[in-house]
């Protein structure tokens, strides 16, 4: 018996059987398949969320679990929760919202108008807690320090950066500096005293609210306004965003220019840090959008671009839930494009499923098996190998289809046939091959019957101008309409795929045209290209 | 020296008595394989000439059957007895005229006679002693040997034809027959045993309307039958009972004389006659089973059919892939063999008729339609293991280890099924292989009917290291639109391919991705030269510089940046060879359509440094010298030049081995069956730096050697090649008219020396060998000459 076996594991297959395969296709070079992309394509669109009135200039979650989302758009501010995406709050103030962000704890709000007023409001009430007024011209940022629940810092159209006394509604400090209309900031992620601005005179200005002097302690020039800026997690680094360049810049080694990305086309908008996911390992990227409708996500660590989507509008604003599991954009036309992922099945379920086997087990040693039950023909099926087992491998069938049998019978028209019925062309061009390839393709048209010559003619107007297959298509088609055109003429049911067909034909000899002109176009250039 | 390569199938192998052993013809010698591993264990070497007939002597008892001797019939004339065990030669007897076939009856009929006094053998020779020119004399002979004597006298003739036949004897050892066209010529041994000195024994004919191509006899009963070239099987039972009739039968015999006898011709001696009708093409294998059960026949459609003689119901073991030669079966009931045309001999577990194991020899080469004749490269070397790639019927790669003689793998390069006998629609044009032997790419060529469907594809194959089983790894579809792949080289270090082709581009490939399942190979740069074609390629030795023949002038590419460096004069016909002299910079090119040149340029100062007019088959050089060898075509008027008839006995080609520039031929070798053949360098076993040759000629029989061991050139004198200096026509010919003659006179100087090599003083030989460009003054090479002739005058006279 052993030896038996052995021979059999020995022996190979002198010739095969191989049934007709389809030419593979070309896989694209670059690895589609990265974390990055996996991460970032994994965020499920969400697509019933009503449009907005109008622009979404500021997106900010909530710190605390559950991660609530403030949205201002137009004069409101509008409170989604962040499991079903539905409003469940609306602040209305009197101008446009510039700028919104929540408090370390969740429970406070603050929002810029272009009045110039910063407010401050209770999630859960309506009406403001305080009314900060003192910016002259429009208030375009407002934001808490990282842990500080008393100061909040703002900045305007006027130049001028204030770091207020939330309780009395009273400024601490006006920072003067900027020359231009100041856009944007961001507070420091490991300092309640440290925030950088960013302004349209093209500087990032760094300042401390610990110093008096009312000057700022470092100064970065982006090269353009400067739309938005934001702390990377480690709190040394800045990136900016200005026209259509990102930059990363470290601030504890004075202010130099770490890497810059450029791969935008417009200007870029907003700037957010997202983590891939929750675990320790997870990397931070740096997520961009622009008016150009893309969102790129960049690796900063690697200097390197990593992933990039298309959005069907200008983009405005953008943000990343705190347990990283919902990603927001706003349109300039008032759309919030979401994205969320799908909750991972949690370490304790798996500690339920595995009770729930040995409940299995138990129920089925209750209940014996029997020859009258189904599952009496099953027993045993489902057994693994144990470790000492030796296993001996079935002999793998070749699976035949219908076309493969009948080719292996030498009914070729029949195989033809059926396989022109399947409606797979890839296949069907692998079965013309091996046709040709036995000298039987002319044969096979000149016997075909009038319903399966309908057959062909459709399937070789609907294919014979399909790159991968009109090398073979259109040589087949003429020589059909050669070989069979009596029995073509003046048949009806012929006459609207050989339409169709004309038509096929008259739209590929335009778009071979208008190549040629291109390709007299680029001739002289690339000629010219290659002389330098 | 290693030689390989010889035919298995030549005549049909023969199990041993205890079933544990098949001994196969293989030319010269016969060989001894082991079934249970399908390894060679021992060869019996001592016949001059392929070996025709192999006869196991059978045991009649189980104690007999570890007894190990065998009869061989050579066509050198001789009949040998071995102990194949041993193996050790027991006795050779002469029979002077090259025997074709020979039977002995009597080991059949009679086992227990061990006594090889007795023993009397048919035997089928060729006498062409008697044959003149214009006479109808018969060649062929049908002769009784008596081999008790050493020497044999003529033997009594007991027919005449005009070829030499093939003998075939019934399992019993009473009767014995020959095919001649439609008939069947059957003897009696009983009776013409019995009367010694009456030659003309009883014999009975059996007729048929179409040429029979085989035919057996039925081991217990008087059954024959037999394939003709129709496909259809024949079937005659109870022949001979009139004229072969035995002493004992002779009453009934003369009841059935006038019964009504179905299906039989002619009145032939015969009781009855059916047909079976399967194959499609003509039978070549009819054996019965050996206890008469069963009828086993095959032929060109390499399908074994096995009928049940009563009821004529079939079962078939399909797709074997190619033409059937033979079929055994062994003493050990569930063993059988079946031969196929393609050198490979599978052993069969017999009820079920399951392929055991394969003993493979090197395939036969492809069957090209002719316009490919010459342009394909079917053979590739890999040089550090000694394997070659070679290309066979059924679209298959094999690989073959050179240096052990044994079949390694085979790799299905097109993945269709193959029925031997079809018309060729798909080619395998080209196969190389890379410097380290860890890629393959091959490119075929799907054929196209009426203008459509035509499809060329290049694939890259990726083997695991130490394991010769290659993987797909890359498919191309059209590399080149819809022109032919010319060529193919690879990088001598990196994973860098560069494909050429006829539509005048060549494209360069990189593989990339490191891990094996990952990688992939994809077009790295496209580069053409004036649209012309390009018809070959190579990498220099340390692969900065690519050679791209366009046509008949060569162009130098810099393959990593694809920049065209420089590009090298013409030459007079297109360019389908290239070759590096291995690092120097010396660049060989050979063209043959339509008049045939070896060039030698020389890279660094972009000249041609020395040509011949040669037809050149393959070019091969060395890694790290800057030798390079050529397998060259001897010329048609060379060869009919009187003095050297007796050089180039059946020999066609010549293998040249140069040394960088130097236009003198280091030592030559003339070999048979070059067209078609190869040649490659191989690493030494266990100097790498002494260097082996590998030729492979057109029918794939090969030998390895070492090109500088003297040992080698005496030894090679005798066999598959002969050594002998000789000399191509020298550039200048044309220009000096009396060269040609000086070469003649050179040749027999040489002839008369005996010694193949000749290191003389003699400075006219190296005057006219190098560039144009060094070439002296014609003033000053005139005096030379002149002084030059007059010396070789006086050498003359001495």
């Amino acid at each position: 018996m052993e030896e038996e076996l052995r021979v059999r594991l020995n022996d190979h297959q002198v010739s095969k059987i191989f049934p007709v395969k389809p030419k593979s296709t070309a896989k694209s070079v670059s690895k589609s398949e990265t974390t990055d992309s996996r991460y970032w394509s994994s965020f499920k669109p969400n697509s019933n969320i009503p449009k907005l009135v109008s622009s979404v200039a500021a997106l900010a979650f909530s710190p605390v679990h559950p991660h609530s989302l403030a949205v201002a758009h137009s004069t409101t501010v509008s409170l989604f929760s962040s499991h079903t995406l539905s409003v469940s709050r609306r602040f209305s103030f009197k101008d446009v919202v510039s700028s919104v962000c929540f408090r370390s704890d969740g429970a406070l709000l603050a929002a810029s108008d272009l009045s110039g007023v910063v407010q401050v409001f209770d999630v859960k009430e309506r009406m403001a807690l305080r009314s900060l007024r003192s910016h002259k011209a429009p208030a375009r940022f407002v934001k808490y320090p990282f842990q500080d629940k008393l100061h909040l810092v703002s900045g305007g159209d006027d130049g001028v950066v204030k770091y207020w006394d939330v309780a009395g509604a009273t400024v601490i400090s006006d920072l003067l500096g900027h020359k231009d209309y100041v856009r944007c900031g961001d507070c420091s992620p490991v300092n309640d005293s440290m925030f950088v601005t960013g302004s349209y005179d093209h500087t990032v200005k760094v300042w401390d609210a610990r110093v008096d002097t009312s000057k700022c302690i470092a100064e970065i020039n982006h090269g353009g306004p400067v739309e938005d800026v934001v702390y990377l997690p480690s709190g040394g680094m800045i990136a900016t965003a200005g026209l259509n360049s990102v930059k990363v810049w470290d601030l504890i080694g004075g202010g130099r220019m770490v890497c810059s990305m450029e791969s935008h086309n417009k200007t870029v908008t907003s700037l957010c840090v997202g983590r891939m996911g929750l675990d320790e390992a997870a990397e931070n990227r740096l997520v961009s959008v622009s008016l150009d409708g893309y969102m790129k996500v960049f690796d900063y660590g690697r200097a390197k671009m990593t992933y990039s989507m298309r959005f069907p509008a200008p983009l405005m604003s953008v943000a990343l839930s705190p347990d990283s599991s919902l990603r927001v954009i706003g349109g300039s036309n008032g759309m919030l494009f979401a994205g969320k992922k799908k909750k991972l099945p949690d370490a304790e379920k798996k500690a339920t499923s595995f009770w729930s086997v040995n409940s299995q087990v138990e129920e089925s040693r209750r209940r014996a098996l029997r020859p009258t039950y189904f599952r009496y023909f099953q027993r045993g099926q489902s057994e693994k190998p144990s470790k000492e087992d030796y296993l001996v491998k079935e002999m793998k069938g070749v699976k035949l289809a219908r076309h493969d049998k009948l080719l292996k019978k030498f009914r070729h028209k029949e195989a033809l046939v059926s396989v022109l019925e399947e409606k797979k062309p890839a296949n069907v061009v692998a079965v013309m091959e091996e046709l040709v390839a036995r000298r039987k393709m002319m044969k096979c048209v000149s016997n075909m019957e009038e319903g399966e010559l309908g057959l062909l003619l459709s399937f070789l107007q609907r294919y014979c101008t399909v790159q991968r297959y009109s090398v073979l298509l259109m040589a087949l088609t003429k020589k059909v309409l050669e070989m069979r055109a009596e029995d073509i003429n003046g048949k009806e049911e012929f006459k609207g795929v050989l339409r169709n067909l004309k038509r096929e034909v008259n739209q590929e000899i335009m778009i071979q045209q208008s190549l040629v002109e291109i390709q007299g176009v680029i001739a002289p250039l690339m000629r010219i290209a290659g002389r330098i | 020296m290693i030689r390989g390569g010889s035919s298995y199938v030549a005549s049909a192998p023969s199990f041993s008595n205890d079933a544990k052993k098949l001994l196969v013809c293989t030319g010269n010698t016969v060989s001894v394989f082991s079934v249970a591993t399908g390894l060679k264990i021992t060869s019996l070497e001592g016949h001059t000439a392929p070996v025709t007939t192999l006869i196991v002597v059978p045991a009649s008892t189980a104690a007999q059957k570890i007894l190990c001797y065998c009869w061989t019939a050579s066509l050198d004339g001789t009949i040998r007895h071995w102990d194949f065990s041993g193996p050790e030669l027991l006795k050779t007897i002469d029979a002077h005229v090259p025997i074709y076939s020979m039977v002995i009856p009597s080991l059949l009929s009679e086992p227990h006679l061990t006594d090889s006094t007795k023993l009397v053998a048919y035997v089928s020779v060729e006498d062409a002693s008697l044959v003149k020119e214009g006479s109808k004399e018969l060649r062929g002979h049908i002769r009784r040997f008596n081999l008790a004597k050493e020497r044999l006298p003529r033997g009594d003739t007991l027919k005449e034809t005009e070829e030499p036949k093939s003998i075939v004897i019934s399992p019993s050892g009473e009767f014995f027959g020959i095919l001649h066209k439609c008939k069947i010529h059957v003897w009696d041994t009983v009776t013409s045993g019995g009367s010694i000195r009456n030659a003309v024994s009883k014999k009975m004919t059996l007729h048929h309307t179409k040429v029979i191509n085989a035919f057996a006899f039925h081991p217990t009963e008087r059954i024959i039958a037999a394939g003709d070239v129709t496909g259809r099987v024949l079937i005659w039972r109870g022949f001979g009972n009139r004229k072969l009739a035995l002493g004992s039968q002779k009453k009934n015999v003369r009841s059935v004389v006038d019964l009504d006898n179905p299906g039989v011709r002619d009145g032939d001696d015969a009781e009855s006659s059916t047909t079976w009708h399967w194959h499609s093409a003509e039978v070549n294998v009819l054996n019965f089973s050996s206890d008469g059960e069963y009828l086993y026949t095959g032929g060109r459609e390499g399908v074994l059919v096995v009928w049940k003689l009563d009821t004529g119901k079939k079962k078939f073991l399909p797709r074997i892939g190619s033409p059937l030669l033979y079929f055994m079966w062994s003493p050990d009931p569930t063993l059988s063999s079946v031969v196929c045309a393609d050198n490979q001999i599978h052993l069969l577990k017999m009820p079920s008729m399951e392929i055991l194991r394969t003993i493979s020899g090197i395939k036969p080469p492809p069957s090209l339609p002719k316009m490919y004749e010459g342009l394909a490269s079917t053979v590739a070397f890999d040089r550090s293991s000694g394997v070659a790639a070679l290309c066979t019927e059924n679209y298959c790669v094999q690989l073959y280890n050179l240096l052990n003689d044994r079949g390694i793998s085979e790799v299905q390069v097109c993945e269709r099924n193959h029925q031997p006998g079809d018309e060729i629609t798909v080619v395998v044009t080209a196969v190389a292989l890379s410097l380290d032997g860890s890629v393959m790419s091959t490119t075929e060529v799907k054929l196209a009917e009426d203008g459509i469907g035509g499809l060329v594809s290049l694939k890259f194959w990726v083997s695991e290291p130490d394991n010769k089983t290659f993987t797909l790894s890359t498919i191309v579809y059209e590399p080149h639109k819809d022109a032919g792949v010319s060529a193919i080289a690879f990088h001598p270090t990196r994973s860098m391919a560069v494909s050429t082709s006829f539509g005048g581009d060549f494209k360069i490939w990189v593989c990339n991705g490191s891990d094996k399942d990952s990688s992939s190979w994809t077009c790295h740069a496209v580069g053409s030269y004036k649209k012309k074609p390009m018809t070959a390629a190579a990498f220099s030795g340390d692969g900065t510089v690519l050679a791209v023949a366009a046509e008949k002038v060569i162009t130098l590419w810099n393959p990593g940046k694809n920049i065209l460096l420089s590009v090298l004069g013409a030459t007079l016909t297109p360019i389908t060879k290239l070759c590096f002299a291995g690092k120097s910079e010396f660049l060989v090119a050979a063209s043959h359509v339509p008049k045939p040149q070896l060039s030698v340029w020389n890279t660094s100062k972009l000249s041609l440094s020395w040509s011949y007019e040669l037809r050149i088959e393959a070019v091969t050089s060395a890694v790290d010298s800057s030798a390079f060898a050529v397998l060259a075509l001897i010329p048609e008027t060379f060869k009919k030049s009187k003095s050297k008839k007796n050089i180039f006995s059946g020999r066609d080609g010549a293998i040249l081995l140069f040394n960088g520039s130097d236009p003198k031929p280091v030592s030559i070798w003339t070999v048979i069956k070059g067209e078609g053949g190869s040649i490659s360098f191989l690493e030494g076993e266990d100097d790498k730096s002494q260097l082996r040759l590998a030729y492979v000629n057109g029918s794939h029989e090969y030998v390895v050697f070492h090109p500088n061991s003297d040992e080698t050139h005496e030894r090679c004198a005798e066999g598959l090649t002969g050594d002998e200096e000789t000399a191509g026509d020298f550039g200048y010919t044309s220009l000096y008219g009396k060269l040609p003659d000086y070469d003649k006179k050179r040749l027999e100087c040489v002839e008369s020396l005996a010694t193949p090599f000749v290191s003389s003083e003699r400075p006219w030989e190296t005057i006219f060998s190098g560039s144009t460009l060094n070439f002296p003054p014609l003033q000053k090479l005139c005096g030379e000459f002149f002084e030059s002739l007059m010396e070789k005058r006086t050498a003359v006279v001495e």
